[in-house]
């Protein structure tokens, strides 16, 4: 009853950010109006902005949310690490820099950058996973952290060596880089859609291998499933999310740590529910993070990474506090 | 230095407990001096390394200036040219250079020493970046009229603040605290970036390579505050030199040798917090100097000791190197220091982390 009470809330708060998101802006739009627009009639200027820029937006941001949250709670059974979180571990910076090489090289089509990315955050993936075999320092959550903080520096750096070699680069990287869902179109919809659903039916089919492997690796043997295989498949999947949120809002800190902090908090330990409670807290994390940064200091925008960073930091806190830190 | 903990004032010196030692004796044997020979070699060898980079610092560049020359204009006989290069350009910055690089370890190896933990410098807790979104903003003039120098101080202190009062204590090891100024790191970090994205295209531009560490932004003002914080601050960590080294032992010791060690804490922490705000509003965040200068001098060092001296030795000695290959290696295009800093030192920092023991002590 009470979990069944948790889907109906998250599901509305989700409802309430999308309403929100098409409703407020630059300007704003009468309840009545956005409807009317939905239903296919409304004026033309109304048309306009619903259709032409919140919309897109909205669906973007949903994508991204979604994507973010389902590959930080992937990430964090697997490496039974409730601090492991795509941005804090290097994957989004691997791919950020697999994308600032690329711009700087002449891509522009988003068919290559989403590509790219994903390939970026495969290998930061990868090293990630490697790290955490590592006897040791691998099974301390806070080393662990640390060492991607290192890694996202050192990536970073490289990006920024990147940027001082051609202005132009410079700038189209610098805007991406900070994360933000301003100015998204369909088409970079369309060219990441593929691999997201890819990625999707990827993590319906591991769901149940993965939360028996929380279990164990023995219990998973015994229960007939391949750890190596299961391990392999979280990774691809987690990159391909990862690969492709980035490829779509830029590296985005945080959003993979707090949508599964939330989930698990309402859901327990169970990576399945867990990942059905993703569903709708990561797309009204990030709405409701992309509205607040269109209403902060209009008519400008505050960069949406900001925002996720100032809401993420003390979900961080809460974690670090509670007396130990819960093992998954 | 002499941390030796054994040199008690009974009169009779343990001659055979301090080998390795020069011992000098006042002749009324009222106050002794116990010098480490290995200290001094260390020392004489890092500074002698440090001169030589900076004479090649001071002669590599766009115009290259042979070393006799430079000695020359350095006289007051060379020629105009040289002269100018050398007074008005690479002098200020090699001076620039090698003192934040002096704080930021000499900072950094305080701040280890007192965590008793090799990460806990002043960069990786976040202090770098507070300090430097303070600084900054304070050049793009958002309502604050204060000196960047003076913002930077103030950044420093107050992500030290939140630092501790999100981590409530400093726990086993310091990894809350630890935590909690990674958390402070990234917002500041986030709050950097709004304010640079929020002013024009070309301010944003000119503050770029300062926001990453760059010996090219530094105010005069800022050196000068430097060069008096460096020297109060190197004066007094060598008063604590002898308490930080009884801070390494059992907690019951340290308070049975009359260390009290909260106080020596709080002492240490804020000379550290204070050396780095400084080397901030000098040459931005190169926090990755406070990490490598300390490790380098304790390498090199008496095992056990505390290398204040040499670690801001080293820390020099790595800022100078760096700026020079940042100056050299793409010419005329000139790479920021702290993103060398950041390539040289990351892949270090990587592998302590995955490899080795935090503990500094080991």
């Amino acid at each position: 009853m009470k979990t069944y009470r948790n889907y109906v809330a998250t599901w509305v708060m989700l409802f309430l950010a999308c309403l929100a998101s098409l409703l407020f802006g630059a300007g704003t739009l009468e309840l009545g109006q956005a409807f009317a627009v939905l239903t296919g009639q409304g004026t033309e200027d109304a048309r306009f902005v619903v259709m032409e820029l919140r919309l897109p937006r909205l669906v973007i941001g949903m994508a991204t949310g979604l994507a973010l949250g389902v590959a930080g709670a992937l990430l964090q059974t697997l490496t039974r690490n409730p601090l492991a979180e795509p941005g804090l571990l290097g994957v989004s910076a691997g791919s950020a820099f697999a994308v600032s090489l690329a711009i700087l090289l002449g891509a522009s089509t988003a068919t290559l950058t989403t590509l790219i990315s994903q390939v970026g955050a495969l290998a930061g993936c990868g090293l990630v996973v490697a790290a955490t075999r590592i006897q040791g320092a691998g099974q301390d959550p806070v080393r662990l952290v640390l060492a991607g903080a290192t890694l996202t520096g050192l990536l970073l750096s490289l990006s920024s060596l990147l940027m001082l070699i051609d202005q132009r680069a410079a700038d189209e990287i610098r805007f991406w880089i900070t994360g933000s869902l301003a100015g998204k179109r369909w088409d970079q919809l369309t060219a990441t859609m593929p691999s997201l659903l890819l990625a999707g039916a990827i993590v319906v089919g591991v769901a149940r291998p993965l939360a028996s492997l929380a279990l164990g690796e023995k219990v998973a043997m015994g229960l007939g499933h391949k750890p190596g295989l299961i391990r392999l498949m979280v990774i691809v999947a987690v990159a391909l999310l990862v690969g492709g949120a980035t490829a779509l809002a830029g590296p985005l800190v945080f959003v993979g740590l707090v949508v599964p902090f939330v989930a698990r908090s309402l859901a327990g330990a169970d990576i399945r529910k867990t990942l059905w409670l993703c569903l709708p807290i990561g797309p009204a994390m990030i709405i409701a993070a992309d509205t607040l940064s269109r209403l902060l200091v209009t008519p400008s925008e505050m960069p949406l990474g900001v925002i996720t960073a100032v809401i993420g930091a003390p979900v961080l806190m809460v974690i670090i506090r509670a007396r130990r830190i819960p093992a998954l | 230095m002499n941390s030796s903990l054994d040199s008690t004032d009974t009169g009779q010196t343990p001659l055979h407990l301090t080998p390795g030692h020069w011992l000098w004796r006042s002749t009324t044997r009222h106050w002794s001096l116990l010098i480490n020979k290995r200290s001094i070699v260390v020392n004489a060898t890092l500074t002698l390394i440090l001169l030589a980079c900076a004479l090649s610092s001071l002669a590599l560049g766009t115009l290259s200036i042979t070393i006799p020359d430079v000695i020359l204009a350095l006289q007051g006989k060379g020629t105009t040219m040289h002269t100018f290069v050398l007074e008005e350009l690479r002098g200020p910055r090699l001076l620039a250079g090698a003192l934040a690089g002096a704080s930021f370890a000499l900072a950094g190896c305080l701040m280890q020493t007192l965590a008793r933990n090799r990460l806990a410098t002043p960069g990786i807790i976040g202090i770098d970046n507070a300090a430097t979104a303070f600084a900054v903003a304070s050049v793009v003039g958002v309502g604050i009229s204060a000196a960047p120098h003076t913002m930077a101080l103030v950044g420093a202190a107050v992500a030290t603040a939140l630092a501790f009062g999100l981590a409530g204590a400093t726990g086993t090891r310091g990894y809350r605290f630890i935590i909690a100024g990674l958390a402070i790191g990234a917002v500041s970090g986030a709050i950097t970036q709004v304010m640079l994205s929020s002013v024009a295209l070309d301010d944003a531009n000119a503050a770029y390579p300062w926001t990453v560490g760059s010996l090219n932004a530094r105010a005069p003002a800022a050196v000068n505050a430097l060069i008096i914080g460096l020297i109060v601050g190197y004066t007094l960590s060598l008063f604590l030199n002898r308490a930080l080294a009884t801070l390494q032992l059992p907690e019951p010791v340290t308070a049975s040798l009359g260390t009290r060690s909260g106080r020596v804490r709080v002492a240490g922490l804020i000379l550290s917090v204070l050396l780095t705000g400084l080397a901030v509003s000098v040459a931005g965040p190169v926090g990755l100097i406070a990490l490598l200068g300390p490790e380098l001098a304790r390498t090199i060092s008496r095992p056990g000791s505390i290398p204040l001296t040499a670690s801001a030795l080293s820390g020099a000695i790595l800022m100078v190197l760096s700026d020079l290959a940042g100056r050299l290696v793409f010419s005329p295009l000139e790479i920021p220091v702290g993103i060398i800093a950041a390539l040289a030192g990351s892949p270090y920092l990587l592998w302590i982390l995955l490899h080795k023991s935090p503990d500094i002590n080991r």
